[in-house]
């Protein structure tokens, strides 16, 4: 029996079936791949640096090395388990020739390895530890995605030919946002090009106990062993590894969530008019003694239909797209051992959707129990009250047009009936502004300032060389010469001992100069000033355990020196571990400086920089856009791809609501139509009051939108930001395409869904709904 | 005098291809200008159908329906919907006021859509209206708020705003007791009074009694009328008893 009413129920209400059915699939296959893609990114990983043997703890030098020294130490700290020094040639990009192009342009710190002996292997794109033969080369994998490099291409550099043989990953430095690149060479021709760059020291160790590497760390700089570079641990490894797909991971997640909202609201109010309109059946089956239970089974069976139909449907989508999207973690990070594991959970994840639809449409089908079998077989509808708006009446109206007033008039005294379609809107107002507002403010130039990156329009890097300090002036000098800059500012990075609790010290690297100039984003207190303040990077503050205000010592020369921490900033250079202070210093050596620039006329920027390249060939010089594109490129263009599939997934999710909603309302108005009808409006008089209906609820919605998505939506792309290391912001917001276009676009599709949904309104007859 | 309706041989029929059953088997019915008439007949006898075919709210079948010298046919939805607001209006059985407004602002709704400014002439013509059939204390309630007999005079009130030509009512008294009818017919024989002309379609006797002309209808056929003199308060059982002979005659 349960068979033909369904199959009845479904054939005479097809658009609403397809439709309650399509929200499910897509709620269904965003679940089912947010699952897969977590449990792929996170297994991929794992494997990634389970194959590369990643090192836990890993040390930049560059510099004499005392490699006996370091091997003591290794011997003596019984946690180590392994231990090594890798050599990295660091090459400029100039000097890399790929295909006849080289990468000047290329903001990446490129350089050359050989293969490692124990661990920190690169591999090949099938996860094998490669075997380079001599005149080969593999390139970074990042170098295949955008196109620079392809297999058989000629690599030359210092004269001397490579073929492209593969394309390397590696575990360090895959990520985008770490900023060196390893090229795999052979040894022997590592030993022919040794002599063209400057070589850096990776000095890795792994751990017998990954949770003890905090102490390792200490331990490490209190040995005052080599330190001249940035140091960066496992985690951070991982981190750097999962950010660009997590964040897409986290976008889907956040549409899931919503959709799976939307498809609940959408199937609240198809069931909601189906009671209306069953209201006197229901009525009777009560009546006759039928048990509310009875009676709800036969709603429920048809949900739990279109239920399964629609999660089966999601589960076989989710299936076309996740090749898509897997694509980027398989090509960085390969296959993911565990990708049996992201079935079960796409699985669990979709049963879960299924329960939920049904726990819904049970707690909806309640309201059975208050129906009065009485009241229902006489009046045939619920006898709803009309509530509100009394004083906004008809005979006052002088402004509005009798249509749009009588529109206006059913949204305000109906609330709770638009409340549905109110919510649908309020969401899809957030859905599209969201991700818009992310991706403008992650693509903005004012960003980094939140990554621990001054706003500038000219960043010149002096690093790996000698003379640093005298090279500094000679550029500052070029400077202050040149009409076209309007600002600049020079900042040196030195390491410094601070004191830990229990008399320990601990190597921290702090940015010297003037850092009003070119501020970052403090996420709490300011800049430092004076030359007795430091700002700590929000990582480190962490691990010293200093708040603003707190006081840190620093050793300098033997001496100590008390400084007040004045601010925390985020930062995702150099290993997340920085520190700012003004204070000048002659005694410690300069691991590098910085010089920021800014030009009085921005489209003189990619002149200067090469001006500039050309001229100070010992430094690195890139404009920051090239510099963002570089660093966080692919991140922002997944941001961008997810937020123009969000517009669309909202647009659609308006216009089939919208429609779904103007159709249960002309069936639910049949009567008040005809009457309309009777005393002569026409159909377009009444298309206008359900068009005035519509807009105004749409209006509402998308204030209320974009209210929320200005806060909450902040907080929640904050908690997403915050994986970046950055603890607080505010969304950039472009108001032409946030608010204009997304208003118009929404606009569009509420006035066609409401002119298509309300057409069966010029075919109700007045005669059959008024006739006795 | 001057007819406003010349129905000249109307065929509506209701069903599918071969099996279609003409409900208005070629009824010719003409309404003269403030002529009182009523339809009565059985139920299914295609009273209320030539009611809506005649005001042009249904389409029809075969023949032809003239308002006021045009062809209800020829014309689009828009104007029949001007001659629905402007010339004609409806009183029907059960009071189809709106739910969402009040009784004043049901009532001056159709002559508002195309006079918006001259809002406050209209409801001061509400106004009188509503004091005319006795409601004025209602303007500002609810339509759950007041009873069917009061709905009733509203949704005359509201028929009567823009000054029609002519009033159908279907059954206007069919869902009262008979003290609220009694008085809904005696409105409606002073808008008669006033000049407007009125088609009822009725099973009551004492209703078409009120009127002057009585056509009885069977099986889609107008099968006889009945003139009767202008109501004047007096002889309503002699009136009464000439329709009930009429109906006994012709088998309703």
């Amino acid at each position: 029996m349960y068979f033909r009413i369904i199959r009845n129920d479904i054939s005479k209400s097809k658009l609403i079936t397809l439709t309650t059915m399509i929200f499910v699939a897509v709620a269904a296959m965003l679940v089912s791949l947010s699952a897969i893609l977590v449990v792929n990114l996170s297994g991929s990983i794992d494997t990634l640096m389970k194959q590369a043997k990643t090192p836990h703890f890993m040390q930049m030098h560059s510099g004499d090395i005392n490699t006996v020294r370091l091997s003591d130490f290794a011997e003596q700290y019984s946690n180590v388990d392994e231990f090594q020094v890798l050599e990295f040639l660091n090459v400029d990009g100039a000097q890399i020739v790929i295909d006849g192009n080289s990468l000047v342009d290329n903001v990446q710190d490129n350089g050359f390895s050989t293969q490692s002996g124990k661990f920190d292997y690169l591999l090949d794109l099938d996860g094998n530890v490669i075997n380079v033969s001599d005149g080969e080369i593999y390139v970074p994998v990042g170098y295949m995605k955008d196109g620079t490099a392809q297999v058989g291409d000629k690599v030359v550099i210092d004269g001397k030919k490579f073929t492209v043989a593969g394309f390397l990953r590696d575990s360090q430095m895959n990520s985008l946002l770490a900023s060196s690149k390893r090229f795999l060479v052979s040894e022997n021709d590592y030993a022919a090009i040794k002599g063209f760059g400057n070589t850096e020291y990776l000095i890795e160790f792994r751990l017998k106990d990954l949770s003890e590497i905090g102490a390792f760390e200490t331990a490490y700089t209190s040995a005052g062993l080599e330190a001249n570079g940035p140091t960066i641990t496992y985690p951070l490894f991982k981190m750097l590894n999962a950010i660009s797909d997590g964040l897409m991971i986290a976008v889907i997640l956040l549409i899931s969530a919503l959709v799976v909202a939307i498809a609940f609201m959408c199937i609240r109010f198809t069931l909601l008019a189906k009671i209306e309109e069953d209201y006197r059946e229901i009525g009777v089956m009560k009546a006759i003694g039928l048990r509310v239970s009875d009676i709800k089974k036969i709603y429920l069976a048809k949900y739990a239909v279109i239920a399964a139909a629609g999660c089966t449907l999601g589960f076989a989508l989710s299936f076309v797209f996740r090749g898509m999207l897997l694509e980027n973690i398989r090509l960085y990070m390969g296959g993911s051992e565990n990708s049996s594991f992201a079935l079960i959970f796409g699985i669990i994840g979709i049963l879960f959707v299924f329960l939920a639809i049904i726990a819904y449409v049970s707690k909806v089908l309640k309201r059975f129990r208050k129906i009065s079998a009485a009241e229902a077989i006489r009046f045939g509808t619920s006898q709803e009250k009309s509530a509100g708006a009394k004083h906004f009446c008809l005979s006052g109206n002088r402004l509005l047009n009798t249509n749009i007033f009588l529109g206006i008039k059913d949204v305000l005294a109906r609330k709770s009936l638009y409340a549905t379609m109110l919510a649908v809107l309020v969401i899809s107002t957030f859905i599209i502004i969201i991700p818009q507002n992310l991706y403008n403010t992650i693509s903005s130039k004012s960003f980094i300032t939140y990554m621990g990156i001054g706003s500038s329009d000219m960043r010149i890097d002096i690093q790996q060389t000698d003379n640093i300090s005298k090279k500094a002036v000679e550029i500052v000098k070029t400077l202050e010469r040149d009409n076209s800059i309007s600002k600049y500012a020079v900042l040196t990075t030195k390491t410094f001992k601070a004191k830990k609790e229990h008399g320990l010290e601990e190597g921290i690297k702090i940015e010297l100069g003037d850092h009003s100039i070119f501020p970052v984003e403090y996420s709490e207190g300011r800049a430092p000033v004076k030359e007795d303040e430091i700002a700590l990077s929000a990582i480190n503050a962490d691990e010293l355990g200093k708040k603003v205000g707190d006081v840190i010592t620093l050793v300098i020369e033997g001496k100590e020196k008390n400084l007040t921490v004045s601010g925390t900033y985020s930062d995702i250079t150099n290993g997340g571990k920085t520190a700012k202070a003004v204070f000048s210093d002659n005694s410690a050596d300069i691991m590098w400086s910085v010089i920021y620039a800014e030009l009085s006329d921005k489209s003189l920027v990619g002149g200067k920089t090469s001006e500039y390249s050309d001229r100070f060939n010992f430094a690195k010089i890139s404009g920051i856009d090239e510099y963002i594109t570089q660093t966080f490129g692919s991140t922002i263009s997944s941001v961008g791809k997810a937020s123009y599939a969000a517009i669309v997934v909202a647009l659609i999710i308006t216009l089939l609501v919208t429609l779904l909603f103007m159709k249960m309302l002309v069936a639910k108005d049949r009567y008040s139509i005809a009457v309309m009808k009777s005393l002569g409006f026409t159909n377009s008089d009444i298309t206008l009051q359900y068009v005035s209906r519509s807009v105004f609820v749409l209006i509402v919605g998308i204030v209320l939108g974009t209210l929320l998505a200005n806060t909450l939506g902040e907080v929640l792309a904050s908690a997403v930001i915050s994986s970046f290391g950055a603890s607080s912001f505010k969304f950039v917001v472009n108001p032409l395409s946030a608010y204009l276009l997304c208003l118009l676009m929404m606009i569009c599709s509420v006035l066609i869904a409401t002119i298509i949904g309300t057409s069966s309104a010029g075919q109700i007859k007045t005669s059959e709904n008024l006739k006795e | 005098m001057k007819k406003i309706i010349i129905g000249d041989n109307i065929v509506k029929s209701f069903g599918v291809d071969n099996e279609k059953h003409n409900v208005l088997d070629g009824v010719s019915v003409e309404i003269n200008e403030g002529e009182f008439v009523s339809v009565m007949g059985p139920s299914g006898s295609g009273k209320s159908t030539l009611m809506y075919a005649m005001s042009g709210m249904d389409g029809i079948d075969g023949g032809k329906v003239s308002f006021d010298g045009r062809d209800l046919s020829a014309l689009s939805e828009k104007e029949l919907a001007d001659i629905r607001r402007t010339k004609m209006s409806f009183v029907f059985q059960q009071p189809t006021l709106l739910k969402n407004l009040n009784i004043l602002d049901n009532i001056i709704l159709p002559s508002l859509r195309d006079n918006r400014k001259s809002a406050a002439k209209i409801t001061e013509k509400a106004r009188a209206l509503m004091k005319k059939v006795g409601i004025t204390e209602l303007e500002k309630r609810d339509i759950t708020q007041v009873s069917g007999g009061q709905l009733q005079r509203a949704g005359i009130c509201r028929a009567l705003i823009s000054n029609p030509k002519i009033i159908f009512g279907d059954e206007p008294t069919g869902a009262l007791n008979s003290k609220s009818a009694q008085e809904i017919m005696d409105i409606f024989s002073e808008i008669n009074a006033d000049g407007n002309a009125v088609m009822l379609v009725t099973h009551d006797a004492k209703v078409a009694a009120r009127t002057e002309r009585i056509m009885f209808m069977r099986d889609g056929k107008i099968v006889s009328e009945l003139k009767l003199p202008k109501f004047d308060g007096m002889d309503m059982d002699g009136r009464v008893e000439k329709v009930t002979v009429e109906m006994r005659k012709m088998g309703i």
